[in-house]
């Protein structure tokens, strides 16, 4: 049940998909894999929206070239704080309605299934191919829907991995080199990324709309391109 | 035969435009057209296309739909290639 505050707090957006879709974002748990550059504002947009329980994963702490766009983390953060304690501080004052749970290490093949149990959506805000397998291979083990996105300087790609229903990650992305360690990249090309990923996840759970299930979303901020490529 | 290129992310920062219209020889495969560009655009070669026997940088689509590198283009085809990427 949702409480008074609830309900005017979500509003805005109850009157978009019902008490129903927002009684089903608050018993939600979503993974957030990656807690920086499109991991802020897919974090930020899925506290705001309501999800009941966040998991948060990441092993850095935040550095001071992180701070171009890598909203949840501020100067008072550098070198302290680790990124999920960092976040979490900030999530919990911005909605206190809902749980913020952290993992603060590297995610191997020993210790993903347990640290992802329960989760109903991963959202995959990584830099690298080598983790992303990894959570393609445990979303299509255990029936959970993967959204991706990455970027690199102005352009970006968000795509929604549903096990059975769409290709995998590693069907689309085979052969995917390691990332240079400093890539090229701008807070806000990170920003409409994490919004689109953020945007994916609540079509998943509330059924909004429809999802980018086969479908690869190309931008190119740069050059005011938004193309869908058809992946079947 | 004349088709439709267009380039995204950093392809068309190196090719320096967004989209061209090419000649190429009838039965022309998605293979046989990166081949062109990278005779036509050196840079791409060397900076971004993967190697001979590895073309697994360049992604590309035909007419809005994903494609493999044995795709055969007809006349009037809009094929786009872009770099996937993947930094957070």
């Amino acid at each position: 049940m949702l409480s008074g505050r609830e309900l005017e707090r979500y509003d805005r957006q109850i009157t978009m998909f019902g008490t129903d879709g927002q009684e089903k974002l608050k018993n939600s748990k979503v993974a957030v894999v990656g807690v920086g550059g499109i991991g802020s504002p897919v974090a930020y947009y899925l506290a705001a929206a309501g999800v009941g329980t966040l998991l948060l994963v990441d092993n850095q702490k935040p550095e001071l070239s992180n701070l171009n766009r890598q909203l949840l983390h501020w100067e008072e953060d550098v070198g302290k704080n680790s990124k999920v304690e960092s976040a979490r501080w900030k999530l919990e004052r911005f909605n206190g309605d809902i749980v913020v749970e952290t993992f603060a290490g590297e995610l191997n093949g020993d210790n993903i299934d347990g640290v992802l149990e329960g989760v109903d959506v991963i959202v995959d805000c990584l830099d690298n191919f080598k983790t992303r397998y990894l959570l393609d291979d445990y979303a299509h083990r255990k029936m959970v829907p993967l959204v991706h996105g990455a970027v690199e300087g102005t352009f970006g790609q968000v795509t929604t991995i549903v096990p059975r229903i769409t290709k995998s990650l590693r069907e689309i992305f085979p052969d995917m080199k390691e990332t240079e360690e400093s890539f090229p990249v701008l807070g806000a090309t990170a920003g409409v990324v994490g919004s689109l990923q953020a945007m994916e996840v609540i079509k998943l759970l509330t059924g909004l709309g429809e999802p980018l299930l086969n479908k690869l979303l190309l931008i190119d901020l740069a050059f005011n391109t938004f193309e869908v490529v058809e992946l079947r | 035969m004349r088709i439709t290129v267009r380039y995204f992310a950093r392809y068309r920062s190196l090719v320096g435009r967004g989209e061209e219209e090419i000649e190429v020889p009838e039965g022309t495969t998605v293979r046989d057209l990166i081949e062109t560009l990278r005779r036509k655009y050196p840079v791409l070669r060397n900076e971004v296309f993967a190697e001979e026997d590895d073309l697994a940088d360049v992604h590309v689509s035909k007419n809005g739909r994903y494609v493999s590198f044995d795709e055969v283009l007809r006349e009037g085809d809009k094929v786009a290639i872009f770099p996937p990427v993947s930094g957070g």
